[in-house]
C-alpha cells in the first residue's frame, strides 16, 4: 500500500499543511519540536486510530482550534482510498472513507496499515508488562479489525466487574459478617461475562504469538549474528491447553472460583487478560535481566521486522514503516540490514534531527523533506 | 430532526405539546412505558397479544419497536439496565414488577429485547434466569453489533430481530 497525500488542518501544530509522497523512502529533516513525530503520529492515527503519545483528542487539536482534520490518499493493489478523521476538542470524532462517514469506528481500520518503531520501543524490553500487552493488541487490531470491539468489551467487563467487586468489598468493611449473597447471582453472570470476553482475547492473542515467534526468532538470529536464540513467548493468566471457547472459558471459570476470596478481599479482578504477560527470551533468558543496550535494539528491531512481515503475510500488502528518530541510533551494520529488509517493497517515513550520520544508500532515492515549525518543504542537499 | 425547514406553526404547536407532555409525564404503572395516564395507551389497547410481553431498556426502545409495526404483545420497561459502574443493581429496575406480572398474569413469553451491551448481555441472562421456571423466555436475534443500541436501528433490522428471536438457554 501506498500513502499518496497527506492533509493536514489544525493537527497539533500544524495549520494546513499538504504533502505529497513522491519516492518509497521520504526522509524528514528538521531539529527538535518541530513537528516530525506529529506527521507520524497522523499517519498512526490512520491506521490504528489510536496514538502512542495521547488518548485524548483534545491534544491532537492546534492550541487555537476547535477541531482538526486529519486527509489521506491511500493506494492499494485493487483500489484507491481517501480518508478522513476529524478531531474535536468536544465531542466525537468523525471518521470517513471516501467522504461517507462511518458510524463504527471499525470499518474504517484496515485501510491503512503502518509499523511504528520508535526509540521509546525499547520500553517494549525494559517497561511494564503492559506496553507489551498494548503492542500485541496493536497488531491485533491491524490483522484483524473486528478484536478492537473484542478488547473494549472486554475492558468494560472489568470495569463493571470491578465496581461490583469493589461494592461487596465495602459491604463486608461494614459488617465483616453481613450477608453478600445478593450479589450473588449478579456476581456469576459477570463472572461468565469476563470469561466469554477473555476467551475471545486469549485466544487470538495466543494466536498472533504462535505466528509471529518464527518470524522474530529468523530476524534475530540474522541480525544477531545467528548466535542467540530468541523467543517470544506468550504468558496468560489464566493457562488453557485447547484451543476451543468453551474449554477456555472454562478454564477462566476455575480460575476465577481459586481466586474468589482474594478477590473480594481486594474488591478488583485479579483473574484476566489483563494481567497476561508476554516474554522475550533470548537463550532461555528473559530479555529484560539480559543485555546491553544494543542487545536490546537488535531485540526490538527484529519484533518490529516481524511485525512488518506479519502484517504483509495476513493483509497481502506491504504496510508503512514510520521510523521515529530510531535511525541514527542503529550502527551501520544494523542500518544496512534494515535497509536490504525495506528493499523497494515497504513505503517508509524517516525521521531524524541529522542525516549525516546515514548510510548514503537510505538518502539515495529518498525524497527529503525539510520540518520546520509546523511547514513542510522540500529539501535539496 | 428537520424543524428549520417546518412552519412556524408547527413547531409552535409542538413545543407546546412537548410543555404540555413533560407536565402531565409519568410512568404507566404496569408496564413503567412513558404516559400521561396512569395506564398507558399499549396497555390499555384490549387488541393487543395479552399472552407476550417485550422486554426493553427503556421508553425510547419501546418507540422503536413500535416503529416496525410488526409486534403486537405488551412491553415492560426497565429504566435502565444492570451496572455496577453506576450503581444500578437488579434492585434499582423495575425487575421485581416483571415478576410479579408474570406470576400473577398470564404470559406465555417473555421477549427479552434489550441492547446488546456487555450490561445489555447481563441484564437479559439475569432476567432470563429468574424468569425461566415461570414461562418461556426468548431473546430477540441481533443482527446488531454488540454495542449498538436498539434506537439506532433501522425498521427493518428491528422487525427481522423481532421474527428471529431464539429461546435462551
Ligand atoms: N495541539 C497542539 N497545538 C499546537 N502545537 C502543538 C500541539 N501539540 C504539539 N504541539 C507542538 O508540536 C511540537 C512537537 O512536535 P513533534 O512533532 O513532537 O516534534 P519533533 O519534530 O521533535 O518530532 C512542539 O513544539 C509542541 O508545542
Ligand atoms: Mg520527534
Ligand atoms: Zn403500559
Amino acid at each position: 500500500m501506498y500513502l499518496k497525500k497527506l492533509h493536514l488542518r489544525s493537527f497539533r501544530n500544524y495549520v494546513d499543511r499538504q504533502v505529497e509522497f513522491t519516492a518509497k523512502k521520504t526522509i524528514l529533516v528538521g531539529n527538535n519540536a518541530q513537528g516530525k513525530s506529529n506527521l507520524l503520529e497522523a499517519v498512526e492515527l490512520l491506521a490504528t486510530l489510536k496514538s502512542h503519545r495521547t488518548s485524548r483528542d483534545r491534544e491532537l487539536v492546534l492550541d487555537t482550534a476547535t477541531a482538526s482534520q486529519i486527509e489521506a490518499i491511500v493506494e492499494r493493489t485493487h483500489s484507491t482510498n481517501e480518508l478522513s478523521i476529524i478531531f474535536r476538542k468536544q465531542g466525537r470524532r468523525t471518521v470517513a472513507v471516501n467522504r461517507e462517514n462511518l458510524r463504527r469506528q471499525l470499518d474504517f481500520l484496515g485501510v491503512l496499515n503502518a509499523v511504528q518503531f520508535s526509540s521509546l520501543d525499547l520500553d517494549l524490553v525494559r517497561g511494564a508488562p503492559e506496553t507489551r500487552r498494548n503492542w500485541l493488541d496493536g497488531l491485533l487490531i491491524q490483522l484483524e479489525p473486528v478484536y478492537s470491539n473484542i478488547l473494549q468489551q472486554y475492558n468494560q467487563v472489568l470495569r463493571q466487574r470491578n465496581a461490583l467487586l469493589k461494592k461487596i468489598r465495602a459491604v463486608r468493611q461494614d459488617d465483616p459478617n453481613g450477608s453478600i449473597d445478593s450479589f450473588e447471582p449478579q456476581l456469576r453472570l459477570w463472572d461468565e461475562q469476563l470469561a466469554a470476553a477473555g476467551s475471545r482475547v486469549t485466544r487470538r492473542r495466543a494466536r498472533v504469538v504462535a505466528r509471529l515467534d518464527p518470524i522474530a526468532r529468523r530476524w534475530h538470529q540474522k541480525i544477531s549474528g545467528e548466535t542467540e536464540l530468541l523467543e517470544v513467548k506468550y504468558l496468560p493468566n489464566v493457562e488453557w491447553t485447547e484451543d476451543e471457547p468453551s474449554k477456555v472459558q472454562r478454564a477462566f471459570l476455575t480460575r476465577i472460583e481459586e481466586r474468589r476470596i482474594a478477590e473480594q478481599y481486594q474488591g478488583k479482578t485479579v483473574v484476566g487478560t489483563h494481567r497476561d504477560e508476554l516474554e522475550f527470551a533470548i537463550n532461555e533468558t528473559p530479555a529484560r535481566h539480559y543485555g546491553s543496550q544494543g542487545q536490546q535494539r537488535t531485540l526490538v528491531l527484529a519484533l518490529k521486522l516481524a511485525e512488518l512481515k506479519l502484517i504483509e503475510e495476513v493483509i497481502g500488502e506491504p504496510p508503512l514503516l514510520l521510523l521515529d528518530d530510531v535511525l541514527a541510533e542503529l550502527d551501520p551494520n544494523r542500518q544496512k540490514q534494515l535497509l536490504e529488509v525495506i528493499g523497494d517493497r515497504f513505503q517508509t517515513i524517516i525521521t531524524t534531527t541529522h542525516i549525516n550520520s546515514f548510510n548514503q544508500n537510505w538518502i539515495k532515492d529518498s525524497q527529503i523533506l525539510k520540518v520546520q515549525a509546523g511547514t513542510i518543504i522540500t529539501a535539496f542537499l | 430532526m428537520h424543524l428549520i425547514k417546518r412552519p412556524d406553526k408547527e413547531v409552535q404547536a409542538l413545543a407546546q405539546a412537548l410543555v404540555a407532555a413533560k407536565q402531565k409525564v409519568g410512568f404507566c404503572k404496569i408496564c413503567f412505558h412513558l404516559s400521561a395516564e396512569p395506564v398507558c395507551s399499549i396497555c390499555n389497547n384490549q387488541n393487543r397479544d395479552r399472552s407476550t410481553v417485550c422486554v426493553v431498556g427503556d421508553s425510547r426502545d419501546v418507540i422503536a419497536l413500535e416503529k416496525t409495526r410488526e409486534y403486537r404483545g405488551l412491553y415492560h420497561v426497565l429504566g435502565g439496565v444492570i451496572s455496577p459502574m453506576d450503581g444500578i443493581g437488579p434492585e434499582q429496575l423495575n425487575i421485581e414488577a416483571l415478576v410479579r406480572r408474570v406470576t400473577k398474569e398470564s404470559v406465555e413469553e417473555i421477549i427479552l429485547a434489550i441492547s446488546p451491551s456487555v450490561e445489555g448481555e447481563t441484564t437479559t441472562l439475569y432476567i432470563n434466569g429468574l424468569l425461566r421456571p415461570f414461562t418461556k423466555v426468548t431473546r430477540i436475534a441481533f443482527g446488531l453489533p454488540m454495542g449498538g443500541d436498539l434506537e439506532y436501528a433501522d425498521e427493518v433490522t428491528l422487525a427481522r430481530a423481532l421474527e428471529g428471536r431464539r429461546e435462551l438457554d
